[in-house]
């Protein structure tokens, strides 16, 4: 009898940064939480995670190490299994333990959570397989919960559009040079020892937020953003006055709205809105034009397609292909310090808002969104709404709080009410 | 609900302090015992193994210096020779194997062992030749030239914070100083006094290399185009 060969899958451009990153101190991790309205039944979330893994094959996943590339080949251990929360969410994934799973599973009290490698997929992927997990874990509570609006059907067989390298897929003519960016404003802390991570949540409501944001003509992102700007500008004016640096985000951008595809692995570019100090002093007015107006110049097909075509012509070169992973592995890394954590001062992720069924609707009560630890001691901001809630979080392995604390205070005194939880 | 008033933002009803500012929080009417919004309980993470790779090292170096000095011995052979791929191995282990299984070890211990691992090999290979005059008289001062250039070096490079041109930079003043360092022990040794030649050669190649980077250091212009060149 013909013995079948394991089947094997490249991974896409940004899968392949994210895999070479990976070490003891770190791996691209984010997580999502949905608040329930009624305490977590382990045995059902567990049956609910049986039925969903099937249906998506991108996430029952494990990394390989090859002897040129990482690639992944899918994982059949048993499990993946629901388990206890904890009190540090984002814990480096390692690739040979724990099954080789690369998604994680959590309960607490009336919180589901979910942990993702980023080689697997990216937030909005992520919240398409968390979609259908809470509607499966209803249902396994007797709920009569509907496929369709977003929610896939978990008897279909996975579609082939769902598993596409959309990278490969757009990758145009034209590439962009790779510019170097300049160092900016790092605002790193004093570092924690390793595996505590920080965790502080914002809630304030979505109406108020997009009242304010209506004021200065921007969209709710871009009002965050600029907020968070202010506030690092104000850290630097504190910590550092005599080398003003530029202070810049990295936001990522969903590019499925741009170039139209299925794909639940990642598909994201990242931007990078920024505020040179040395230029001059800037009011909050003129941050927001300034970040209202590089989103408007800078989120474009062209501009992001040329960026991606870039990563994808580098996973495609010939020479670069025969170089072992252990020469290039190195170099990944120390050229994502160069471009990818020296240029920006704090991420910045808006998923934007978490739409499920009617019938979903009454057992969630919010959504939480956590960015795992960065390379440096500093923190992280992400936000996601449902309802009428806004959640933000920043997370980091630094001890100081001066950006949430700054960032939140700002908000205030805007007039938008905030509640604050934290691990801390 | 409680609110800090320093930050004037709403918070858990069970928080004893904000936990933005620190202020404490006063509650006239303590509220009853809630479960905590996140979870106490810490994950269990167990240290990455790295004992089966020193395992298997350490076996391959002990079964290469077992057989060499088994050779040594049936083999007739006045020469020693089992004792430099003992020694050999020794050192190997010490600079690869040690680190694996005490991963928290403070640098400069390491260096230290790293360092005397050395001075361990060439002083076997003394033995072997009957060279104690030269292990003494010049191996020894050369390790410690060697010595004391690693130490200033990694005290300069600690934590990978200096740019690639301030570490080009030192790692040449150190090429250049070990290199007189070492025709200063070989003078001392054959004619009892320091006489420059070959090391002072060295030491003006050093220069002068050193002296445009020095120049490309300072200029910031000129720096931002190395780096842009250079892709650094």
């Amino acid at each position: 009898m013909k013995r079948e060969r394991p089947r094997w899958y490249k991974l896409d451009s940004a899968g392949i940064l994210y895999s070479a990153l990976q070490t003891e101190e770190y791996s691209a991790t984010y997580r999502f939480a949905a608040v329930m309205a009624e305490p977590v039944d382990p045995d059902a979330l567990q049956r609910a995670v049986d039925r969903t893994m099937p249906r998506f094959p991108g996430f029952a996943m494990r990394i390989r190490h090859g002897v040129f590339w990482h690639y992944l080949e899918p994982n059949h251990a048993p499990g993946p299994f629901v388990r206890p929360d904890v009190s540090d969410p984002c814990q480096p994934f390692r690739f040979r333990e724990d099954g080789c799973w690369l998604i994680r599973f959590y309960y607490y009290e009336r919180r589901i959570s979910i942990e993702v490698f980023h080689a697997l997929s990216d937030g909005a992927g992520a919240l398409t397989f968390f979609r259908a997990l809470l509607a499966e874990y209803l249902r396994q509570r007797g709920h009569e919960i509907p496929v369709g609006n977003g929610v896939l059907d978990l008897d279909e067989p996975p579609r082939r559009e769902e598993q596409e390298d959309a990278y490969s897929r757009y990758a145009g003519p034209h590439t962009d040079r790779l510019r170097r960016m300049p160092k900016t404003f790092s605002n790193t802390g004093t570092p924690e020892p390793f595996y505590t991570f920080h965790v502080t949540m914002g809630f304030v409501p979505l109406d108020r937020l997009k009242e304010q944001a209506g004021r200065y003509k921007v969209s709710v992102t871009e009002y965050l953003a600029a907020v968070l700007l202010q506030v690092l500008l104000d850290q630097q004016e504190k910590k550092n006055p005599h080398r003003k640096r530029q202070v810049a985000l990295a936001v990522p951008i969903n590019l499925r709205t741009l170039f139209p595809t299925q794909t639940l692995h990642n598909f994201i570019m990242t931007v990078r809105p920024f505020i040179d100090p040395a230029l001059g002093d800037y009011t909050f007015q003129e941050i927001i034009a300034q970040v209202h107006h590089f989103m408007r110049l800078h989120v474009n097909r062209q501009e992001l397609q040329s960026a991606f075509t870039r990563n994808v012509r580098f996973t495609r070169n010939r020479l670069l292909r025969l170089v072992p992973i252990f020469l290039k592995t190195p170099v990944m890394s120390r050229n994502y310090r160069r471009q990818g954590v020296d240029p920006f001062s704090c991420t910045f992720t808006n998923p934007g808002a978490f739409e499920v069924p009617d019938a979903m609707r009454p057992h969630i009560q919010r959504m939480e969104v956590v960015l795992g630890q960065a390379t440096v001691p500093r923190c992280h901001c992400a936000a996601i709404s449902y309802g009428n809630t806004m959640e933000i979080t920043f997370a980091g392995t630094q001890v100081e709080t001066d950006t949430e604390r700054d960032f939140f205070r700002f908000l205030v005194r805007e007039g938008i009410p905030v509640r604050i939880e934290s691990n801390r | 609900m409680p609110y800090c008033v320093s930050c004037g933002v709403e918070l858990n009803p069970n928080a004893k302090v904000c936990p933005l500012c620190q202020t404490p929080v006063w509650h006239p009417s303590p509220p009853p015992p809630a479960a905590p919004y996140f979870p106490t309980q810490p994950a269990v993470v167990k240290p990455a193994s790295k004992r089966s790779l020193a395992l298997i090292l350490t076996s391959m170096l002990v079964s290469v210096s077992f057989c060499c000095g088994l050779l040594n011995l049936l083999l007739p052979t006045r020469h020693p020779w089992g004792l430099y791929v003992i020694g050999g191995a020794m050192m190997l282990w010490i600079w690869f194997v040690l680190p694996l299984l005490a991963r928290g070890m403070p640098m400069f211990l390491r260096l230290t062992l790293d360092v005397a691992a050395v001075g361990v090999y060439v002083y076997l290979i003394a033995l072997g030749v009957h060279g104690q005059d030269w292990f003494y008289h010049l191996a020894l001062p050369i390790l410690a030239v060697a010595c004391v250039v690693v130490f200033c070096l990694s005290f300069l490079l600690r934590g990978g914070r200096r740019s690639i041109l301030t570490s080009a930079m030192l790692c040449i003043v150190a090429a250049a100083l070990f290199c007189l360092g070492v025709e200063v022990c070989v003078d001392w040794y054959l004619r009892g006094a320091w006489t420059p030649q070959w090391s002072l050669i060295t030491l003006v190649i050093c220069t002068g290399l050193l002296i445009p980077l020095l120049v490309i250091r300072c200029v910031p212009l000129l720096r931002e185009e190395v780096r842009r060149r250079f892709s650094l």
